[in-house]
């Protein structure tokens, strides 16, 4: 029988818990060992469990496709959290403690990024207005990093923005390294003397929400943690903040209390 | 390109297919705002005396403002104009959606469309690109598919599309235009003008921006403008469930149009009330482009014989039009039915007054089963009501009747049904009983486009505050409801701020029912947006230009006080007892017709502007032709 190590791999979208590369747990005959102060999603457990069982069995049956079965993704389409289940040797035991590693719990939270709520977005695309009037001093939905995809036969309004992923992958693909984190706010931010406006970024994101301008991507940069979009949202389907907590801005009305 | 303005008109010769872009003129613009100013200056100046609504020389004007396309909340109208077919007076309707600002990104502040082409087409605007594509393919299908059709063939979802649906094409009188499925330009028979001139469509996409001429300004009005809507005593009801929060209301009022307007209360009302739609079938709320206020409602129905029809809306005007007016008492058969004229692109008002007109003489033995093609035409029989709104479509049989709006119908039908034709004008009444409003009264019955309840919306009426009534209007009694004294100038007064909106082309809801923007507060607007010098009483002299520039198109096409009235119903035939605190009450017209004229400085015995009035506004050309044409005094 085999022990496993469970190790996240990579972060494709953003993931709030968060998850981030490198954490691991292992699995022991029954036992979960988590290392000490680290945590592991349990929405992720549960889609992994059903797997453990079948690594951790010593068969070798022809045609058999679980020793090249590695890789699992966990269930939220936004977290997209890609986790590495490799077989270890009996016996080998967790790694050292966290604090070894330097991480302090209590201090490691994900930045507040863009929240949507499309249940009760409306489809007026003020969000639109908002960002390209605090961008530009005009309104034009062209200027606006934020979009509103609508499907109206069906009453669907969708607003497309940047989810500042925790492992973006626009900031992975750009060639020439011109889109990297803000110290503070932790948003993508791009540096246009460097971009050539190849449009890698925008293939790239899983959420449809770069858009181009003259060549150049527009990219949120959360207007500097004070979102504009958010001020001018009469619904609250936008909200700024860290998912599960209260919203540190939460649409117009709530600006307005 | 200037700010507050794209500042050009696109003009479209439908004929030989030629378009021409001329500059917006400065005193177009300092002169009458936009959207429906623009419309009635062009109206009066390109529509020839006594014009066949229906002929080639006939043409649209379709407006937009200078709000429009910025965050404004609310601001995504447009007005569409044109000598009505249906009542051979000005033409003109409103609606909202996404299709104002698409124009308006597109670089254009108003259209302009001629003669008739030879096959369907629709017109595609893309910025400076401008297009009359083949339509024989879109020719027959209804709104929906019409829009469908067209976004998958330009391949952008992002394209504006106003539409007319089957009832156009087929010259049905009421039928209207419409954008976003559901955004319903649908009063005067503009439609059935885009039919007779074989326009199927508009598409529109423009990427241009906006301009205000001072953001920061601007932004700051803004701010309290947005503060004042959220905060406003109406703002919840509104949200949840938009103009449909009438039918309760009007009914606890007592002056619900019930079974035609025979009584003011509904005994079902509270089932197909704007309430009864929140806690059923609504699934969320919607918004027009950059509106605070999302009151529009996404429905599906779950159950019973409509399941699955899933749509936007409806408005007060259409879910009272096909519950109390008809006598439906069945939620979903009222939606079902609003949902059929807006995928033929009916008007809701004039489809619900024809039916219920017709149910009237049926009831009272004018017209017998064999003439209706064998319906029962009985109260709130559904079937009855879905099988007329198809008929009326199709122009077939008994629908062919009323296809041509009731005041046609019932010269042909006779027998007495003329006055139980409840229109003015030939513009047929929407669901408040008049006799228990009477500013709404005197409103029906001046309206520059007939019988209709958005040229004024007197909502003062409702609001009891005699020391305002004295202050403002010059006597308590304009702030009841039931009271006639001071109502000449509530609606004088209402009538302008209700062409503000409509020059601005913003949400009337807010501006006028909300009392949001005032003329002074406009004015802030204009300077930060255009960048003009200009205070609130020359705004409200430019509203005031406005009202009396389309009073002048309709003197020149023959009208005067004698065609300021009311139906009978509603002057001679007291509210019977069950309609609750308007029980008994009739609408004494003349005085208040009195009162109106003596305010709007027009003489009281024709009911038409004065040379001296007209002058004094600046329509100095006008006036010169209507005395020339002795029509006026001066």
């Amino acid at each position: 029988m085999y022990d496993l190590r469970v190790v996240v791999e990579e972060v494709r979208g953003f993931c709030d818990l968060p998850m981030r590369p490198g954490d691991y747990f292992e699995v022991k005959g029954g036992r979960i060992i988590i290392p000490d102060g680290k945590h592991i999603c349990m929405w992720a457990l549960a889609a992994m469990l059903p797997m453990f069982p079948a690594k951790q069995r010593k068969i070798a049956e022809t045609n058999d496709w679980l020793p090249s079965t590695q890789h699992m993704c966990c269930p939220d389409p936004n977290g997209m959290v890609i986790y590495r289940i490799e077989r270890i040797p009996v016996g080998d035991s967790v790694s050292p403690a966290c604090a070894d590693q330097g991480i302090n719990p209590k201090e490691d939270k994900p930045f507040p990024r863009m929240l949507v709520n499309e249940k009760v977005c409306s489809g007026c695309r003020s969000c639109e207005l908002a960002c390209s009037f605090h961008k530009t001093g005009m309104f034009s939905e062209t200027e606006s990093r934020v979009r509103v995809s609508k499907d109206e036969p069906n009453g669907l309004d969708r607003p497309l923005v940047c989810r500042q992923c925790g492992n973006a992958r626009c900031v992975q693909a750009c060639p020439v390294g011109a889109l990297e984190r803000h110290p503070e706010t932790h948003a993508v931010q791009l540096k246009p003397e460097i971009c050539q406006g190849c449009g890698a970024c925008a293939e790239a994101c899983p959420f449809g929400s770069i858009h181009f301008k003259d060549g150049k991507p527009l990219i949120c940069d959360l207007c500097g943690g004070d979102p504009k979009c958010v001020d001018r949202c009469a619904t609250g389907a936008l909200r700024f903040g860290r998912a599960g907590e209260a919203p540190l801005k939460g649409g117009a009305r709530a600006a307005m209390k | 390109m200037t700010c507050g303005y794209g500042g050009r008109v696109l003009r479209v010769n439908l004929t030989t297919g030629k378009f021409t872009v001329e500059p917006l003129e400065q005193d177009l613009a300092r002169g009458y705002l936009g959207g429906r100013g623009f419309n009635m200056r062009r109206l009066y100046d390109e529509i020839s005396p006594q014009l066949d609504g229906l002929s080639p020389e006939n043409k649209l004007f379709i407006g937009v403002g200078p709000l429009v396309g910025t965050m404004f909340p609310g601001a995504a109208r447009f007005n569409i104009s044109a000598k009505s077919p249906q009542t051979g007076i000005l033409g003109d309707s409103n609606a909202g959606g996404f299709f104002a600002p698409e124009i308006k990104f597109a670089g254009y502040d108003q259209i302009i469309i001629e003669g008739k082409a030879p096959k369907p087409v629709y017109l595609f605007i893309h910025n400076d690109t401008v297009a009359l594509k083949p339509a024989e393919h879109l020719w027959g299908l209804d709104i929906w598919q019409t829009q469908a059709a067209i976004l998958n063939e330009l391949g952008d979802p992002r394209v504006q599309v106003a539409a007319i649906g089957t009832a156009a094409e087929n010259g049905v009188r009421f039928a209207g235009v419409f954008t976003n499925l559901v955004r319903a330009a649908a009063r005067t028979g503009m439609g059935t003008v885009m039919g007779a001139k074989n326009l199927k469509a508009i598409a529109v996409r423009g990427t241009n921006p906006v301009q205000v001429a001072d953001p920061d300004e601007f932004d700051r009005l803004l701010k309290d403008i947005d503060r004042a809507i959220y905060e406003h005593r109406e703002y919840p009801a509104r949200a949840l469930m938009g103009t449909t929060k009438l039918v309760h209301a009007l009914n606890e009022a007592g002056c619900l149009a019930t079974r035609h307007f025979q009584t003011g209360r509904f005994h079902k009302a509270e089932e197909v009330s704007g309430e009864a739609l929140a806690e059923t079938y609504k699934l969320k709320s919607k918004s027009c482009f950059a509106c605070t206020i999302p009151c529009s409602r996404f429905f599906a129905v779950t159950d019973g014989p409509f399941a699955g029809l899933k749509s936007e809306g409806p408005e007060f005007e259409g879910l009272a039009g096909f519950s109390s007016r008809v006598g439906v008492t069945d939620l979903a058969a009222a939606l079902k039915a609003v949902d059929l004229c807006n995928r033929y692109g009916l008007d809701v008002i004039s489809t619900s007054e024809v039916i219920s007109f017709a149910m009237e003489l049926y009831e009272k033995g004018i017209i017998s089963r064999s003439e209706a093609d064998g319906l029962d035409l009985s109260w709130g029989n559904v079937d009855t009501v879905l099988t007329l709104i198809n008929k009326i479509n199709t122009r077939e049989g008994f629908g062919n009747i009323l296809a041509d709006g009731v005041r046609a119908a019932a010269r042909l039908i006779g027998r007495g049904s003329e006055e139980l034709a409840l229109h003015v004008k030939g513009l047929e009444l929407f669901q408040a009983d008049p006799r228990g409003l009477k500013a709404y009264a005197l409103g029906f019955a001046v309206a520059s486009r007939g019988g209709d309840h958005l040229r004024s919306e007197p909502s003062f009426e409702f609001s009891e505050d005699a020391a305002a009534g004295e202050r403002l209007y010059g006597h308590p009694d304009a702030a009841f409801r039931l009271k006639y004294k001071g109502k000449g100038r509530v609606v004088k007064h209402y009538e302008e701020w209700s062409a503000l909106s409509d020059c601005l082309e913003a949400c009337k809801n807010t501006i006028v029912n909300m009392e949001i923007i005032d003329f002074r507060l406009a004015a802030q607007l204009m300077r930060a947006v255009a960048g003009w010098d200009i205070d609130g009483d020359e705004v409200q002299a430019i509203c005031e230009r406005v009202v009396n520039l389309e009073r002048a198109f309709n003197v020149r096409e023959g009208l005067s006080r004698q065609d300021d009235t009311l139906p009978k119903r509603f002057t001679h035939e007291p509210l019977p007892a069950d309609s609750g605190p308007s029980a008994g009450s009739v609408v004494e017209l003349e005085p208040m017709l009195d009162e109106y004229y003596q305010a709007r400085g027009w003489d009281i015995n024709t009911g038409r502007p004065t040379g001296t009035k007209l002058r004094q506004l600046g329509l100095t050309k006008e006036a010169d032709e209507l005395e020339e044409r002795g029509l006026i005094n001066g």
